[in-house]
């Protein structure tokens, strides 16, 4: 039996949660085309005026999944470039969404899959709201050792507090 | 874009995909530059395989989702509405691979008005090798009915009709 990473103070942070948290700045018109650029989707919604005018949508639109993506560094917080002098430091924190942190000593990170449910799009200009909470967090054996898993869900929000997208993310330490 | 109907989608149908790549490095630049993701794993390769063992720069999961996205949006067009997805990333993407995001037709019901379907939902490589399989539930009007509201609320759905 490999060792428990669940530990007291990691399972004390489980269901741990915060917001409504607001985005540093409204969904800009730029972060949006460089969004749809990257991922190679020029559909008009994102960017033809004329044509969201008169679709459902009354105006330009982020990507759906655009909101998880619109909470970037504020002008007060710290610089993550800062600490890429650390051996193990591989850019991320492990405080998700601003939560407890996780204080697992496993160094690398993956990415293990998302839920959606979505509501609405983002409108250019729009505020976005961030609610968060730890699930859970469980340790499964891998391949090439112990894996934590750190299960995280999100409501975002806009305007008026109106839903935009619920998500489940899941994170893997190994 | 041609408007789909709930009436015109049959179970076992294949979606049109989308097709992206072949990846390089500068994509997944382009991507982690514009959301600001400093994971190391998507641009330093001396970090990605020395210090987490991974057999070159990752594709971002984060990129590979919307490409999902994609392909469900196009497919349901704007008569339609992506309501639910959820996936695994099981497998890891690397530069050289072109991807091609697939969907099929499990099942579909008649709900209230609207027209539920599901799809089973992945990205395949070039070799037919899957690293995101997953699920997905799009609503669809019917031919002569109301259209899907925006902004969708599931509450509009109502219990299942026998078919």
């Amino acid at each position: 039996m490999s060792e428990s990473y669940i530990t007291p103070a990691v399972r004390a942070v489980i269901g741990a949660s915060n917001g409504p948290l607001l985005a540093c700045h409204p969904v800009e018109a730029s972060e949006v085309r460089r969004f749809y650029q990257a991922v190679m989707d020029p559909a008009p919604r994102y960017w033809d005026e004329r044509w969201a005018k008169s679709s459902r949508y009354g105006g330009l639109v982020a990507p759906p999944a655009f909101p998880t993506h619109a909470f970037r560094r504020g002008p007060t917080e710290a610089d993550p470039l800062d600490r890429m002098e650390e051996p193990d430091f591989d850019g991320n924190t492990r405080s998700f969404r601003g939560l407890p942190p996780v204080e697992v000593p496993l160094t690398r990170l993956l990415n293990g899959g998302y839920e959606y449910e979505f509501f609405r799009y983002a409108r250019i200009g729009e505020p976005i709201y961030r609610s968060s909470s730890y699930l859970d967090i469980y340790q499964r054996a891998g391949r090439s050792g112990p894996m934590v898993f750190v299960v995280v869900a999100d409501t975002y929000t806009g305007e008026a507090g109106a839903r935009l997208i619920e998500t489940v993310t899941t994170t893997i330490l190994r | 874009m041609s408007d789909l109907y709930f009436d015109d989608v049959t179970v076992g149908d294949d979606i049109p995909g989308v097709v992206k790549g072949p990846m390089s490095t500068a994509h997944i630049m382009r991507w982690s530059a514009a959301m600001e993701n400093w994971h190391r794993i998507h641009y330093d390769w001396k970090y990605a395989t020395g210090h987490d063992k991974l057999p070159d720069v990752m594709v971002n999961g984060s990129w590979k989702q919307h490409v999902l996205i994609q392909l469900l949006v196009d497919w349901a067009g704007e008569g339609g509405w992506l309501w639910r997805m959820g996936f695994q990333f099981r497998g890891m993407n690397v530069p050289g691979e072109t991807l091609t995001a697939w969907g099929r037709v499990r099942g579909k019901e008649r709900r209230g008005d609207y027209g539920v379907v599901n799809l089973a939902i992945g990205l395949k490589n070039e070799k037919g090798v899957e690293s995101t399989p997953g699920t997905a539930r799009v609503v669809l009007p019917c031919r002569g009915g109301p259209a899907v509201p925006y902004p969708f609320d599931a509450a509009c759905l109502g219990p299942r009709v026998s078919e």
